[in-house]
């Protein structure tokens, strides 16, 4: 599976960084494709582009702020706090996983 | 400038003796007091505590992360603080901590955009269980160093 992600926290410190490379490294184990973006303090980094999105299966946010969506127009999203990938981002992974299956039925 | 640039001897104390979070919490804000990052000791831990209460800032893995954006900080910083006993905290994995990273961010960050993205890459590094793995070894500065250079 080919994941772009966001990751962005209220004060864009740390959880936004953390989380970051949670998912990296949980998406590596699982055997998945991810690229992060993080919108923090220091503002967006590792910024996804129209390619990154276009081949992109599913889009995942983890945030606790807004965050724009229409460039994600037409692709399956999964929402979440940004506290779930700190508790397990592999179970993020998963889940998102198991989503995706089940649209694609 | 690399990560372990911004870790500073000064704000670091790998045997601390504290009883509770709001212990810790004092003592490793008393060190960048100290050490001139803050303009206001009482000030700066008052936003720590505005931070605490808007979520969780226990990673799992017996490490916390408080941080405050606050008026009171001069200079961007880090302190570390590794306690001899563990420390109730509210964490992602109800578990107690023994090593703080607390964060010392100024509200205005427009000038220290190089220091926060130093603190931003230490950040990821904290995600990284084999980096925490080592991190629980580590007793003297250089060792911690050593971790955040790899």
């Amino acid at each position: 599976m080919k994941i772009v992600a966001i990751t962005a926290c209220i004060a864009g410190i740390a959880h936004t960084y953390i989380a970051k490379e949670k998912l990296e490294t949980a998406a590596r184990e699982l055997g998945d494709e991810i690229k992060v973006e993080t919108q923090g303090s220091i503002g967006v980094e590792n910024e996804l582009s129209s390619e990154d999105i276009r081949d992109a299966d599913v889009v995942i946010i983890a945030a606790d702020i807004g965050i724009a969506k229409n460039r994600f127009k037409g692709k399956p999203i999964v929402e979440i706090p940004i506290s779930l990938v700190m508790k397990s981002a592999k179970g993020v992974i998963n889940k998102t996983r198991e989503k995706l299956e089940k649209v694609e039925k | 400038m690399e990560v372990k640039d911004i870790l500073d001897q000064s704000v670091i104390d790998l045997k601390m003796n504290v009883s509770d979070k709001h212990s810790a919490i004092e003592h490793l804000s008393q060190l960048l007091y100290q050490a001139g990052y803050l303009s206001d000791l009482s000030g700066y831990i008052k936003d720590v505590y505005v931070r605490e209460s808007e979520g969780i800032t226990g990673m799992g893995n017996h490490i916390a992360i408080p941080h405050g954006k606050s008026n009171f900080v001069k200079k961007v910083g880090i302190a570390i603080g590794k306690s001899e006993k563990m420390v109730e905290w509210e964490s992602y994995d109800d578990q107690p901590v023994n090593y703080i990273f607390l964060f010392a961010v100024p509200s205005d960050n427009e000038n220290a955009k190089v220091h926060l993205k130093l603190l931003a890459e230490l950040a990821s590094k904290l995600g990284n269980d084999s980096i925490m793995k080592k991190l629980e070894h580590c007793t003297h500065f250089e060792e911690l160093e050593e971790v955040f250079s790899t």
